[in-house]
């Protein structure tokens, strides 16, 4: 793909919206439609070219060039070989992964400090809560800053400016 | 469920229920509604049965549905419940929760002419005109007064009591959606399970055990003229504290960038004017646990829709939008406790 992510997916939401909603009548098949320029919006803030196929193009490159160097290292007048290093990539799923298994020790936490709060020094107890509540809240805003606007109000009427 | 065999089905039904043959046309699936479909079913010559109608509307639940599995009764219950109220309520003609006849529940209702005002609007919308917000408004409020006044002891509805009283109506709710929130959740929410533990921990005594509509706002009543028409969508109807439904009322989701609950009226108006219909005082404490509770109801409903979708059930592509509204709830839900009364 040459084109950048963000552009296909305006551009899909754009031609869905002006050929294909334009020529299309039912009501809940309208809303779909909706529904899909919706899902694509949200893709648009959070979503990119996959990392597995740019790493995988991007290790065969990194050893075509080191083996390279290694072979006209001895070569007279032989132009260098820039040395590049495949990043280390933690994939989605393991991201995905650790978020659940922090917020599950958080809720544990959360459990354990509503039964022992009375036996804990008064500071201690509210700076536990403060720092759980403070990730949870953090943990929101950023999903939020993630996400389009809703369109419910096109989903549920199949029009494009309901009232 | 197969919709090209569901004219015939109906016909048959109908038949079955009237004594006498009936022919019904295509139908037209509205796009209204997240969770039941809904059909507009015409019928050559009109049905004597419904009042010599010539529409009806059926609701189907279907079993990969939002909310599924679903029973058609609480909104049958209640709707027959309220049939000689003064609350606006489309006549109920027959339900049933075998899935034989539609392969799913369903309910045939009275189709009331009028259209929804939509509770979603985008920023730049113009608000609603005001005289006909006003007239909207007043009889939003009436309604619900009305509804929460009605003595339920000797109706259909009573069936669903289960043991609620007005101490216990509360925490009956949270630990309903607590369950739900364990039966849809597809990963951990603490901020859901700190929200949960300070309703538990708050839990106000009811002013009186009343019929909830359980999603009463825009969009789930037909309004024409600026008169509404009929309140709809019982689907989540049950016995509870009145502030219930005030709570789902006054969320911030369905001001649609105004400053009234539901786009229709002021707060201050809200609570005075229902306060004095309904005959008791709302509770500002109350008022605000409710709408705390609202916000995790609501969240609870958008983790339903995540599920729904994500286990293939449904591919209704609303779905994953509402799934995408769990953190602006639990957001809405932490500023809310934290508010003063």
């Amino acid at each position: 793909m040459n084109n950048s992510f963000p552009r296909l997916i305006d551009g899909m939401c754009a031609t869905l919206r002006t050929e294909v909603l334009s020529r299309l009548d039912d009501e809940f098949a309208r809303g779909q439609v909706f529904g899909i320029i919706n899902l694509l919006n949200t893709f648009k803030l959070r979503a990119d070219w996959s990392t597995d196929f740019l790493s995988q193009q991007v290790s065969i490159q990194c050893h075509a060039l080191e083996h390279v160097r290694s072979l006209i290292a001895s070569v007279p007048l032989a132009p260098k070989v820039a040395t590049l290093t495949p990043p280390q990539i933690v994939s989605p799923n393991e991201l995905l992964s650790l978020r659940d298994s922090a917020n599950l020790e958080i809720g544990k936490l959360l459990d354990w400090l509503a039964s022992a709060k009375e036996n804990l020094p008064e500071a201690t107890a509210l700076a536990i809560e403060s720092e759980l509540r403070q990730s949870m809240r953090r943990e929101i805003e950023i999903e939020l800053k993630s996400s389009p606007r809703p369109l419910f109000p096109e989903m549920s009427s199949g029009q494009e400016n309901p009232n | 469920m197969n919709e090209e065999l569901l004219p015939v089905q109906i016909a048959d039904y109908l038949q079955q229920q009237t004594g006498h043959a009936v022919q019904v046309g295509p139908l037209t699936r509205f796009a209204v509604g997240f969770s039941w479909k809904t059909y507009l079913v015409p019928i050559a010559g009109g049905l004597p049965e419904a009042g010599g109608a010539s529409e009806l509307i059926l609701r189907l639940g279907p079993s990969y549905g939002l909310f599924a599995p679903y029973s058609a009764m609480p909104e049958f219950l209640s709707m027959r419940s309220l049939e000689s109220s003064a609350i606006p309520v489309p006549k109920a003609y027959w339900a049933g929760d075998n899935t034989e006849t539609f392969g799913a529940p369903f309910l045939f209702s009275q189709k009331v002419n009028g259209a929804a005002v939509v509770p979603w609007v985008p920023a730049n919308t113009p608000p609603l005109d005001e005289a006909y917000r006003k007239s909207l408004g007043a009889e939003f409020i009436d309604a619900l007064a009305a509804l929460h006044s009605v003595d339920w002891s000797n109706q259909p509805i009573a069936q669903m009591a289960q043991g609620i009283n007005i101490e216990n109506a509360a925490l009956t709710n949270v630990l309903y959606w607590e369950k739900q929130i364990e039966r849809w959740a597809m990963r951990p929410y603490p901020a859901a399970q700190w929200a949960i533990r300070w309703l538990k921990d708050h839990c106000p005594v009811a002013p009186r055990v009343a019929i909830i509509h359980g999603d009463y706002r825009t969009g789930n009543f037909l309004e024409e003229n600026g008169h509404i028409t009929a309140i709809l969508d019982w689907e989540l109807v049950h016995l509870g504290d009145p502030h219930e439904d005030i709570g789902w009322v006054s969320m911030p989701m369905y001001m649609g960038g105004s400053p009234h609950f539901c786009r229709l009226t002021e707060p201050e108006w809200f609570y005075q004017r229902y306060s004095e219909k309904v005959g008791f005082q709302v509770s500002m404490a109350s008022a605000k646990y409710y709408r705390a509770f609202s916000l995790l109801k609501l969240a609870a409903t958008h983790m339903a829709a995540a599920r729904c979708f994500e286990e293939g059930r449904f591919n209704d592509l609303r779905m994953p939008a509402m799934g995408s509204q769990i953190a602006t709830c639990l957001r809405q839900l932490e500023k809310t406790i934290e508010s003063p009364i």
